[in-house]
């Protein structure tokens, strides 16, 4: 039997699919696109808050409900309304296409739903890729540029190439522990972890999910993807796709069983070597959506810390490190979105004058860039502080110190992007930026969450703790 | 054992005071200047009552922590709201009281991005109270960072010469510092195998190894090092100071790098005692090369605020010597100084700015005569440079002769160096007054007007601060030497240095 009521936000987000074709077939209408979308990822949003709590299994074991899963997708379809919330001033796509964008946004999201409740490798491909190609098709969507066709394709083949090592990497742990199942595999792997093909099979599946993530070295496609995608797109990205991501590379690393120093070594390299080069590569960028980019690669290093340190405080640590990710990089695409003119990209310089055009925006911008550089009272410096202490549980004080140069390093480019918009004045001035009511009131609640999480994070850490005690 | 759990909690409220202040800046509507200016003079007046209270009313015959209070804030983790002050604690209150008052009077004529500004320094002072109440590492370290984070605002927005230069500057070497700090937290946390933050019970239960406390000692005394201005890592300050404007300037050498000297106390010595054993000869090593590297670079400097900034270096470094002795009288002349700095300092660049607000520069060269013009506002210059070089009855002296006094008997050599150096700076503090203030007067600051009444009076009561504390500094002396006797007993004791406890539950 099968009990489809634990179905029912992922049938409600096909539905809302289904409802975005039929638009397709229709004449742009673009405002009613929008409305229509707003209102029904609000509904989607406010059912998978209602169906955080159950519980159960569906589809031959393949699929599990639980509270881990239920969660993150509410963490996703959070991500998902707030890059609808931004989609009022959708200019950087054609006109014609916004039905095909909010039905490409709905399959995505469907998609991740998927991929944080599946428990099965095959299962699990199958909702990653069906992640993967919306995102290709919407990253393509960027009007009027060649940037949209190049950034597509870049993503397309690194995606495609990363899949295909992952689904070799599936093959020999299949090979391996006899099944596909992640509970049979749960039961078998650990104590075979040192055997060469486990340890590589698990290396080239989590490839797949480092892809997502964005970590070395599978994050070429970052910078260029996020300057080339519409804003909301790689707002998305920024957002719903790390989350989603994270939540599965979780899940595939607790599988080792947490008991195996090589793969915590490999997994150590790779956040080391992703956290440098992203701050690293961030100092010279120009354009703010590519320095986000290489901020995202950096944070993938981070939350990798919480993630390798295999236990339970680690794992904890880096769903709240996904929240905050969420809700900082969100703010800071809300400013790109608002800043930018006619959904073109924007200069950190063009930011100049920020804080009399808009200064909730700018308080945002404030809040959301030192909670990305780790700096206090934010909900960014719990998410390390957390991440850190997970560490130093393991022993890694070394690995700490060079996450903590780190921010020193990121900090840099965060404070040139500060400067940019606090002191700096523009050149001609700059007439005052049109900020609506709702869009003020969600700069508002959004500084509320990242100082209210970063003083108060209580709750979410029990939550937190919660969700990862049963992770498989 | 007295308790004092179910007392009005007293030092939130000096915290919260500070928040209100903020939240109505912010909520005031823009080009409401004065308002914001008024919100902020009261906010600070009501936190140096508050600090005056405390000073007062810290019984000086329990010693101990005192003023207790404790809330826990993240069970899963152990972290709580836990404030408390000691001997140490109280004199950086009453200094936070009057530089924040001070500055707040200092900064009022300021006309641009009025609003803003002292949100910023509401915010900051708002760390620097956090700071010294804390016993929680976690909200020392929040602390410790809110009150870095609006420096580099400050400065680039309302600084003068080389302003984004050393704004930068500033703020990823204190951010550097702060790098190292909360490893060490976090590392000294993990390893004691406790589920709490709170510095009394990590004192109390933990049993650190010698080679735990040495590697965490170090990560302290360099990371809030940095922002204590010892060499080799102060190379920030003076071009951070001389970027600032004025009140910054007051609240930054005069609170904040006592916030690193304070953490190095309060986070180090508290938790590392060994750490501080091993490591104090290099600490009094460094300590003394700061103070003469401080003193002769100032002799090279032409511009005020930098000879300021190098001398604040030097005398910093007193502090750190004093530290390093580890004695009764090395420890009360290290808080004494910092304390005793601290309202030297404030004076000084609040005199320096009000200069610089006049004649539109600080080059030594350019200025003279001044006393002519500006009687007033030259005595406030001369009578912190007296401060400064230590004469007799005014509250640095004490401070220092402390401190020297315990030198002499622990590192004669240094001492002697530090002594003889310092006597050649203060012939050389004298040189620059006699440039700026008397000889004869340019043309182009005959028509300067003498300072009102009202901007003085935050200058008179920086004055008034110096000569009460140097005419009577037993009255800093009794509170201080409440924490530093058990602290340098609990050094050589079997109890540990736990004594200064006392009164914690």
């Amino acid at each position: 039997m099968t009990n489809w009521t634990l179905f029912v936000p992922e049938l409600y987000t096909l539905a809302m699919a289904g409802v975005f074709f039929f638009r397709t077939l229709g004449g742009p209408r673009p405002q009613q696109d929008y409305a229509i979308a707003l209102i029904m990822s609000a509904v989607g949003l406010s059912l998978a808050v209602w169906a955080v709590g159950s519980e159960g299994i569906l589809f031959n074991d393949v699929y599990r409900v639980d509270l881990y899963s239920q969660v993150f997708k509410v963490l996703v379809y959070i991500g998902f309304f707030l890059a609808v919330c931004l989609c009022g001033d959708l200019s950087g796509v054609d006109e014609n296409r916004h039905s095909e964008f909010y039905l490409l946004l709905a399959i995505c999201t469907l998609a991740m739903m998927l991929l944080v409740s599946c428990v099965h490798l095959l299962a699990i491909y199958i909702a990653l890729e069906l992640s993967s190609y919306s995102l290709y098709v919407l990253v393509y969507l960027r009007k009027g540029s060649e940037k949209g066709l190049e950034s597509a394709l870049k993503y397309f083949i690194i995606g495609a190439a990363s899949s295909a090592v992952m689904l070799f990497g599936f093959a020999l742990l299949y090979g391996s522990g006899q099944s596909a199942y992640l509970a049979d595999l749960v039961a078998e792997l650990p104590g075979r972890i040192r055997e060469p093909v486990v340890l590589i099979g698990f290396l080239l599946a989590l490839s797949g999910f480092f892809f997502k993530l964005a970590v070395f070295p599978f994050h070429f496609w970052a910078p260029d993807v996020y300057e080339g995608a519409p804003h909301q797109v790689s707002s998305y990205i920024a957002t719903a796709s790390k989350v989603a991501a994270i939540a599965v590379l979780m899940r595939m690393v607790a599988l080792s069983g947490g008991a195996s120093d090589r793969l915590a070594w490999f997994l150590i390299v790779l956040s080391v070597i992703s956290m440098t080069v992203g701050n690293l590569a961030a100092i010279a960028q120009k354009d703010l959506k590519r320095l986000l980019a290489f901020s995202s690669v950096a944070h993938a290093g981070y939350v990798m810390i919480g993630i390798l340190s295999l236990n339970a405080l680690g794992y904890s640590s880096a769903v709240f490190y996904g929240l905050s990710l969420l809700i900082m990089k969100f703010t800071c695409f809300l400013i790109v979105v608002k800043a930018s003119e006619g959904g073109r990209n924007i200069d950190i310089s063009q930011l100049a004058g920020l804080h009399k055009r808009a200064p909730v925006l700018a308080l945002a911008l404030l809040l959301a860039l030192f909670g990305l550089a780790g700096i206090p009272p934010t909900i960014g410096f719990t998410a390390k502080l957390l991440i850190f202490t997970a560490a130093m549980k393991q022993g890694l004080l070394w690995l700490v110190f060079i996450a903590m140069l780190n921010v020193v390093i990121s900090l840099y480019y965060y404070l040139q992007v500060l400067k940019a918009a606090y002191f700096i004045e523009p050149a001609e001035p700059a007439p005052a930026i049109a900020v609506s009511m709702p869009i003020k009131l969600l700069a508002l609640l959004l500084i509320a969450s990242m100082l209210y999480f970063g003083i108060y994070p209580q709750q979410v850490i029990t939550l937190a703790g919660a969700m990862t005690g049963g992770i498989l | 054992m007295q308790l004092h759990a179910a007392q009005f909690p007293i030092l939130s409220s000096i915290l919260l005071c500070c928040l209100a202040g903020l939240i109505i800046v912010l909520l005031l509507p823009p080009n409401r200047d004065t308002a914001v200016k008024w919100v902020s003079a009261v906010c600070a007046g009501i936190t140096l009552v508050i600090s005056i209270y405390l000073f007062a009313a810290y019984d000086r015959s329990l010693g101990g922590m005192q003023f207790v209070e404790r809330i826990d804030w993240i069970p899963s983790l152990g972290i709580s709201w836990f404030n408390g002050v000691d001997g140490f604690g109280v004199p950086m209150l009453l200094l936070t009281g009057i530089v924040f008052f001070t500055g707040v009077l200092s900064m009022w004529e300021l006309k641009d991005r009025v609003k803003e500004f002292f949100a910023l320094f509401l915010f900051l002072v708002l760390g620097v109270f956090g700071m010294f109440v804390a016993l929680d590492l976690f909200f020392i370290f929040v602390w410790f960072d809110v009150s870095l984070l609006p420096m580099y605002l400050l400065i680039v927005i309302w600084g003068s010469t080389a302003r984004e230069y050393g704004a930068m500057k500033l703020t990823l070497y204190l951010l550097l510092g702060s790098a190292l700090i909360l490893p060490g937290i976090v590392y000294l946390v993990a390893v004691s195998g406790l589920k709490t933050f709170a510095i009394p019970e990590l004192m109390r239960q933990a049993d650190f190894s010698g080679f735990e406390q040495k590697l965490a000692f170090l990560l302290f005394y360099i990371g809030f090092g940095i922002l204590a201005g010892i060499w080799p890592f102060h190379t920030w300050s003076p071009p951070g100071h001389v970027a600032a404007p004025t009140g910054v300037s007051m609240l930054h050498a005069g609170v904040l790098m006592k916030i690193g000297a304070f953490g190095i106390l309060r986070v180090g010595m508290f938790l590392c005692p060994e750490g501080w054993i091993y490591w104090a000869p290099l600490m009094a090593l460094l300590a003394t090369i700061g103070i003469v590297y401080g003193a002769l670079v100032g002799l090279r400097q032409t511009d005020l605020k930098f000879v300021i900034g190098y001398s604040s270096v030097s005398h910093m470094g007193i502090v750190g010597l004093g530290f390093a002795t580890m004695t009764v009288d090395g420890v009360n002349g290290a808080v004494f100084q910092m304390f005793a700095h601290g309202v030297m300092t404030a004076l000084f660049f609040s005199a320096v700015g009000h200069i610089y607000d006049r004649t539109h520069t600080k080059e030594i060269g350019e200025l003279g005569g001044l006393s002519r013009v500006m009687p007033v506002a030259s005595g406030y210059f001369i009578f912190a440079a007296l401060t400064g070089i230590g004469i007799p009855c005014l509250a640095s002296f004490w401070a220092e002769l402390l401190v020297f006094i315990a030198a002499f008997r622990v590192y004669p050599v240094y001492a002697f160096i530090a002594v003889t150096v310092l006597v050649i700076n203060a012939l050389f503090i004298l040189r620059v007054v006699q440039r700026t203030c008397f000889g004869p007067l340019d043309e182009r600051w005959a028509h300067l007007k003498d300072m009102t009444f009202g901007l003085g009076l935050p200058r008179m009561l920086l004055v008034a601060v110096i000569v009460v504390f140097g005419l009577m500094p037993f009255l800093m002396y009794n509170v201080i030497q409440t924490s530093s006797i058990p602290l340098i007993n609990g050094l050589t004791g079997l109890q540990g240095i736990t004594g200064l406890l006392s009164g914690l539950p």
